[in-house]
């Protein structure tokens, strides 16, 4: 969370919401969404969340009013929909306890299901619900106020020139009390007829759509800020995730590359490669390993990885092909012993199944390593497996965003790929991201007298001098060799 | 109170009952001086002398309303006899209130 919290201070700086005299906002308790709307939602305003249903729009609302609750801020949850036992249970599976906040007088659930059975004979106001309101917002000084599916409401009126009617005295009804609102309302997922309450977009001061969409079997829920009157927020779609700790996003806030410039040279782990790349790999800087399989390419990735940690540097490996357990068994017929690495807190090494989840939240868990482990250099092993996150565009997008937050923070990136023929000119990088990558590093097969042989030859080294020749290598059982030409 | 209701009446009523009627407003809104009046007309034509109603200002008394689930004015809650009903709205409609307060027409 602090590491989150810093880096949200830090673009904020060069984000879209740098103006002289800023609107007040209320953080919404999601770091990344803060980003986009510049800080959060607008104070003492109405903040509009619409969405189709489990699209997210009732988590985003309960995690402002819990942050805001945390921090000593009273917020009232208005239900028209759901019974508040049923909001605190739910709650309860991203670990937030709501009954706690009620207890303290920071958060109060108002039940405000209306009796289904009533019926309606001539016209009526919400008078009294706005008298309970005013009576519980005086009472516990709220300055927020979460109003749940209010459409539920306004079906009772059954005329939609009474419910617009209705909401914009709601609103005004908030305004005059200066409380910060968010309300939701429910989409139905259709292009060609404005939605009913398509008005409210106009009425809000800040519009926020959420949405899911399947793509290749993969869900993928995004939101995008419609509009935000008197402030600037980020205008694209992005892509969020809800896991165990609520919604979160990873937003692409920065339009400009804040990359850090390529640090000193450090060792490839072998000597004789280090020779062929004038000094070895550039610190801070992206390297891909492509080759066929077989070709060794992990192995030179491991043989990296082991030489960092052994001078002290923390090596996160993420892979996409096997177990922890089988890297390390694996590793040790090139006698290449991670085990003691991991032990001592060096090495982290990290697998995910591609297809288990969607780009945002492989990206989520991988940025999160990268602020919580706080490695110097990473391992992607292997990019060609990316691919399986749903198609080729999710795998450049996952790279693409992963490569820049290494940049960002100066992290040595090495990406091994698996090309498929021995003509690898093609299919090198793979998913197109070769325009990032610093060094490519090119391993191949050769059949020469009845025996395979490894060879290397370095394709690319932007800054840096190196062999144009191919090298011949051998995997030994101490690591990789060079065989002298 | 019952029995001396009963007893009192010269007119025949639907078996004698006591309706008990809570009656939400807010202030002297128009809707609600509606309501008012348009169920005491009511009360008074069909059940005279048989029937209390208690007014609630949600204005004055926010809980009770909120004791009562009630979000908007007016609203009417027929406690007894039994089922419970709930009307919400001005009362405008007399026959769509009799029907649901079950104030069917006296027969003579």
């Amino acid at each position: 969370m602090a590491t989150a919290k810093r880096r949200a201070e830090t673009k904020n700086a060069r984000g879209p919401q740098n103006s002289k005299k800023k609107l007040p906002k209320v953080s919404t308790g999601i770091a990344g969404l803060d980003l986009v709307l510049g800080g959060g939602f607008p104070a003492g305003r109405m903040t509009l969340l619409s969405g189709g249903p489990g699209s997210g729009k009732t988590i985003m609302g309960l995690q402002c009013l819990l942050h805001a609750a945390t921090a000593g801020q009273a917020g009232i949850l208005v239900l028209f929909e759901e019974r508040p036992a049923a909001v605190r249970q739910n709650a309860w599976s991203w670990g937030w306890d709501l009954a706690r906040l009620e207890n303290k007088n920071k958060l109060y659930l108002m039940d405000a299901r209306l009796d289904p059975e009533a019926v309606v004979s001539g016209e009526f106001s919400i008078n009294a619900l706005l008298a309970i309101l005013d009576q519980r917002i005086k009472s516990m000084r709220a300055k927020l106020i979460f109003i749940d599916a209010v459409d539920a409401l306004l079906h009772l009126y059954d005329s939609p020139m009474r419910e617009r009617h209705e909401l914009y005295a709601l609103h005004e009804w908030l305004l005059d009390r200066k409380l910060t609102t968010i309300m939701t309302v429910k989409t139905v997922p259709q292009e060609t007829a404005p939605s009913q309450y398509a008005f409210l977009d106009f009425m809000a001061d800040c519009v926020i759509h959420i949405d899911q969409r399947v793509t290749a079997q993969i869900t993928t829920r995004r939101l995008r800020v419609i509009k935000y009157r008197g402030s600037g927020y980020g205008r694209n779609e992005y892509p969020f995730i809800i896991n165990d700790d609520g919604i979160n996003i990873v937003p692409i806030s920065s339009n400009v590359l804040q990359h850090r410039p390529p640090g000193p040279k450090v060792s490839s782990g072998q000597i004789g490669l280090d020779d062929v790349l004038a000094g070895g790999y550039k610190c801070g800087t992206s390297i891909l390993i492509a080759g066929t399989a077989g070709a060794g390419k992990t192995t030179l990735a491991c043989v990296f990885t082991r030489a960092a940690c052994l001078r002290g540097k923390r090596v996160l490996y993420l892979t996409f092909e096997e177990s922890p357990e089988s890297l390390v068994s694996n590793m040790l017929s090139p006698g290449l012993s991670l085990q003691p690495l991991i032990k001592t807190g060096k090495l982290l090494v990290r697998s995910y199944l591609p297809e288990a989840m969607g780009v945002e939240e492989h990206l989520f868990y991988a940025l999160k390593e990268l602020d919580e482990f706080q490695p110097q250099h990473v391992v992607v092993d292997a990019i060609s497996a990316c691919k399986r996150m749903g198609s080729d565009q999710a795998a450049f997008e996952y790279l693409m965003r992963l490569l820049n937050a290494c940049k960002e923070r100066g992290i040595t990136c090495i990406c091994i790929n698996q090309t498929s023929g021995l003509d690898m000119a093609e299919d090198i990088s793979g998913v197109g991201i070769s325009s990032i990558i610093d060094t490519i590093v090119l391993l191949r097969h050769r059949l020469t007298g009845g025996a395979m042989s490894r060879q290397l030859i370095v394709m690319k080294s932007r800054g840096s001098k190196h062999s144009d020749q191919f090298h011949e290598f051998r995997i030994t059982d101490e690591g990789i060799e060079m065989v002298k030409a | 109170m019952k029995a001396r209701n009963r007893g009192s009446r010269k007119s025949a009523k639907p078996r004698g009952e006591t309706y008990l009627f809570r009656l939400f407003v807010a202030g002297n809104e128009s809707n609600s001086s509606q309501a008012r009046a348009n169920l005491a007309r009511l009360c008074e034509e069909r059940i005279e002398g048989s029937y209390k109603i208690e007014t609630v200002d949600v204005l004055k008394d926010p809980s009770t309303a909120y004791e009562n689930k009630v979000l908007v004015t007016p609203t009417l809650i027929l406690i007894k006899p039994l089922p419970k009903v709930t009307v919400l709205g001005n009362l405008n409609d007399t026959w769509q209130v009799l029907a649901a307060l079950r104030l069917t027409p006296v027969q003579r």
